[in-house]
């Protein structure tokens, strides 16, 4: 946190600065009440855009409203029956309303609507799906939602799969998103903070938190950092992470990312702050703590002895996912006294072939590994199962005839592998794979050593790192014991066993 | 700048406390077996067994074709230690690898002579040695041909060795114990003893099998106990995990065998002016695994009898035992000394330059109790029921 404070007080107001040059002129300019002039004022901004509509509506054959809305963004049926078959109506009845509140209360049938005299207002509105009446001889701009945005539907997470427990996930609408969320927490302390950024995007994000249980000074440094953001275009909450994480260049994830709305509730509850990004699925959370990476949402749906198994299974497999191919390195290189006797043996007998040393051998598997991860991410579905049978028959069974690979490296790098993937968090996940490489380098040039040395520094960073002011060990270091209950042992429940995160600040703070 | 400096120093770090001996796997030879002998002109011949790596996998893994003997042996003879391992690593392509020696084969002529220059040196200031490492006295021939021989349980024969010191109720004595109890005050050290064994069917292959216990007097040695005595000998130096023993019944000379679960020993000084008095009390539990005689076991009278008997029968092994101790070998294996030297530190200073003749002089009681719990599955004797 500190180094986050260190470098941004001066940015900020750099970018508050450049934020506002770049809207100023636009922000100035009010509609006037000669429609004519609004028209062509807009169709001058509009100039070569294709989908945008002007509908005209006129009153004994005088121009009275004009209809202006994107095509694409709106809903054409809702148009229809709500703004265009009453205003006609109306006109055909030779009734002449003027005022802008009169329009709304009167004759439009939509639930949101607003008046504005500012043409980037109302432009803005234009995007999200509004369409803008203009009224003759009246500077004010009435704009209607009708939003008609096709939207996916609500499907289970890929990311983040539970047996047991709710199978929504969220989707690329905020308000969908937003609904989700409040399905789970009905009550008015929940806050909706929304903020617009991206220059050109004009992105809308939410950030949400329970009055009274989140702590009031992560609520604020959340909205201070998101309010520094100066970016054109936020394209998934993936950018707005890189923008607010304490420490840019750890490996750890240091906001938690998630598609499921339980996690968010849950996380709420817990006193944390959630932000949601419109048009992506993954909705953030922050703070976020190293052991919140090892739990998955299942952990609370199914019985605790068996929760608390599933906690130990996974911090044990995280640790062969950092360190399996880096022991096996060092001891076969270095500590071969540490080996039974046959055992030993076995493995000098199907190194006896291999050319490469242990280290670049292991490196090898492990990298080919992973171009074997992200191979199967990127292909498509249809030559998916090549993938399998190229990997595992060449690579594991060819390799080792060939005599290119032992047998034991293989072994190692298929643990380590199912190892990455017992994390549940997709992003801690990504953090440990690329931990793996620098031990296993350490341990192939110094052994042991190498490996605790690489422990320490590990240990350092993670102890040291802070996420929205909470230390991203804790409640393990610094130690608290009552907050044991949920970190690798899940008790019951119903000993409000969860554990609500208090960020402690460093002295001098 | 002071990220750059600390960067620095961390990589002098890494460089200069790194150990830098890495070495691949396949590019040692792993020493198995150590044997060490006397040659003729009274050099020492040390023989080591080489385990070869088994056959490379992929390649004939059809069924068990049997690699037996997956080894070689190669000798050197020198002077000393140093002058040895260099000649035998001259005769190794492939560095020796000494950590996971199992089994270090001493001859009984070598033993005689004493080991005192042969062994202690070399293994106590190698740091690779592992202080796990049998220490065993090859009774009879040569140390070298136990290593040389084919045993077909195990790939590496001389595991064979490892397993058998483990599993057996034979004394099983570790470079560890042995220099612990060469350090010790008022004890001398004892060894495992082996001999070769029958040939099996296949002429190339033979076993080999316990003899006993070797005596060591100041690393010289003394004697070598036969099985008997060497289950004493364990019984009474608490080290008896468990055992067998059997007996003559004195009247209808019927055999009662006994198989011991549990047994403990405790040792008693009593000192006075002129005379150092020990009483060994050995306690024992197990169960009667055979009984040949007429007595019926259902009848607590006359299972009396049978316990009765068993329990002179130890007691006058252990009786003989010490006789061998105390007159024949003179030597203090058990450590009559060192319950002086724990109970009565201020004694022992005064007793230790003389306890050599002190302790031919000392009377040594033994008494001992037998718990029987069970006779195993059938109680009566099977001529019986007939």
């Amino acid at each position: 946190m500190r180094r986050f404070k260190r470098g941004t007080t001066t940015r900020y107001k750099q970018i508050l600065k450049n934020k506002s040059s770049i809207l100023q002129e636009d922000m100035d300019k009010t509609f006037t009440s000669d429609i004519e002039q609004n028209e062509s004022c807009i169709k001058e901004m509009f100039e070569d855009c294709f989908d945008i509509e002007y509908r005209r509506i006129d009153v004994n054959h005088n121009r009275k409203w004009l209809i202006i809305y994107i095509d694409s963004l709106i809903d054409n049926q809702l148009l229809e029956e709500h703004v265009l078959k009453p205003l006609v109506t109306s006109s055909a009845q030779d009734e002449c309303h003027v005022n802008a509140e009169e329009l709304t209360s009167e004759l439009i049938s939509v639930g949101t609507t607003s008046v504005s005299d500012h043409i980037s207002e109302t432009v803005s509105k234009l995007f999200q799906g509004h369409a803008a009446i203009l009224t003759a001889g009246s500077s004010k701009v009435v704009t209607v939602c009708i939003p008609g945005l096709a939207k996916r539907s609500i499907e289970e997470p890929s990311s983040e799969p539970v047996i047991r427990g709710p199978k929504e996930g969220f989707i690329e609408h905020l308000s969908t998103n937003l609904g989700l969320i409040r399905a789970r927490i009905k009550t008015p302390k929940l806050k909706t903070e929304s903020i617009t950024l991206g220059d050109y995007s004009q992105t809308c994000l939410v950030m949400t938190y329970l009055k009274g249980i989140a702590q009031e000074s992560v609520v604020e440094q959340v909205r201070a950092r998101l309010n520094s953001i100066q970016v054109e275009g936020v394209l998934d909450s993936g950018y707005i992470e890189e923008f607010i994480e304490d420490q840019p260049y750890s490996p750890f994830p240091q906001v938690h990312s998630t598609e499921r709305p339980d996690v968010v509730a849950a996380e709420l509850l817990e006193g944390k702050v959630a932000i949601l990004v419109d048009t992506s699925p993954y909705v953030l959370i922050v703070p976020m703590t190293f052991w919140t990476g090892l739990q998955s949402s299942e952990d609370y749906y199914i019985r605790w002895p068996i929760a608390t198994f599933v906690r130990w299974v996974r911090f044990l497999f995280i640790h062969f996912a950092i360190f399996a191919p880096a022991l096996y390195v060092a001891i076969t290189t270095f500590h071969q006294e540490m080996i039974p006797t046959n055992l030993v043996l076995s493995i000098a007998a199907s190194r006896e072939a291999v050319p490469f040393p242990a280290m670049i051998e292991a490196l090898l598997m492990e990298i080919m590994f992973e171009a074997l991860v992200e191979a199967g991410l990127r292909m498509p579905k249809q030559i998916g199962p090549t993938i399998g049978i190229v990997g595992g028959l060449v690579i594991g069974q060819a390799a080792v005839q060939a005599g290119l690979i032992s047998a034991p490296v293989v072994i190692i790098v298929s643990i380590t592998g199912i190892s990455t993937f017992t994390t549940p968090r997709y992003s801690l996940r990504n953090g440990i794979r690329l931990l793996r490489f620098p031990v296993l380098i350490l341990a192939g040039t110094l052994g042991l050593y190498g490996i605790v040395l690489g422990f320490l520094g590990i240990m350092l960073h993670v102890t040291s790192l802070r996420s929205f002011g909470a230390l991203y060990f804790s409640p393990v270091t610094p130690l608290k014991m009552s907050a044991f209950k949920d970190v690798l042992i899940r008790l019951p429940i119903r000993m409000k066993s969860r554990y609500k995160i208090t960020p402690e600040h460093e002295e001098g703070d | 700048m002071r990220t750059l400096k600390c960067t620095f120093l961390f990589l002098v770090m890494f460089i200069v406390s790194g150990c830098w001996d890495r070495m691949e796997i396949n590019d040692l030879a792993f020493v198995t077996g150590t044997a060490l002998d006397l040659t003729e002109d009274g050099k020492l011949l040390c023989t080591l067994q080489i385990a070869i790596p088994g056959p490379k996998e992929g390649g004939g893994s059809s069924g068990g074709s049997g690699h037996m003997g997956n080894f070689y042996v190669i000798t050197a003879t020198g002077k000393n230690g140093t002058e040895i391992h260099r000649s035998l690593q001259k005769k190794s392509s492939r560095r020796l690898f000494f950590s996971h020696r199992s089994v270090v084969l001493i001859s009984e002529r070598l033993a005689k002579q004493g080991i005192h220059d042969a062994l202690l040196d070399v293994f106590t200031h190698d740091p690779r040695n592992r202080l796990k490492t049998y220490l065993v006295l090859v009774k009879g021939g040569e140390a070298r041909n136990i290593l040389e021989l084919k045993y077909p349980l195990k790939q590496v024969p001389i595991e064979a060795v490892n397993e058998m010191q483990i599993s057996g109720d034979d004394l099983a004595v570790t470079l560890r114990d042995f220099f612990i109890m060469n350090q010790s005050e008022g004890i001398q050290p004892v060894l495992g003893a082996v001999e070769l064994g029958d040939h099996l069917k296949d002429p190339n292959e033979q076993i080999f099998k316990f003899a006993g216990t070797g005596v060591l007097k100041d690393l010289k040695l003394a004697g070598i106990l036969d099985e008997n005595e060497t289950l004493a000998m364990m019984w009474v130096t608490d080290k008896l995990k468990f055992g067998r023993i059997t007996t003559k019944l004195p009247k209808d000379n019927g055999e009662v065998g006994m198989m011991l679960n549990h047994t403990d020993s405790k040792i008693k000084t009593k000192i006075e002016r002129n005379s150092i008095k020990f009483k060994i009390l050995l306690e024992g539990t197990g169960v009667i695994e055979e009984n040949n005689s007429t007595l019926d076991i259902d009848d607590p009278e006359q299972l009396k009898i049978i316990k009765k008997a068993l329990e002179e029968t130890v007691e006058d092994r252990v009786q003989q035992l010490l006789f061998k101790f105390q007159k024949k070998y003179k030597v203090d294996s058990v450590g009559f000394g060192q319950e002086i030297y724990k109970n009565n530190p201020g004694k022992w200073r005064q007793l230790r330059n003389q306890w050599d003749t002190q302790f031919q002089e000392a009377s040594i009681s033994v008494d001992v109790n037998l718990t029987i719990n069970g006779a195993g599955m059938v109680h009566s004797i099977l001529e019986k029921q007939e």
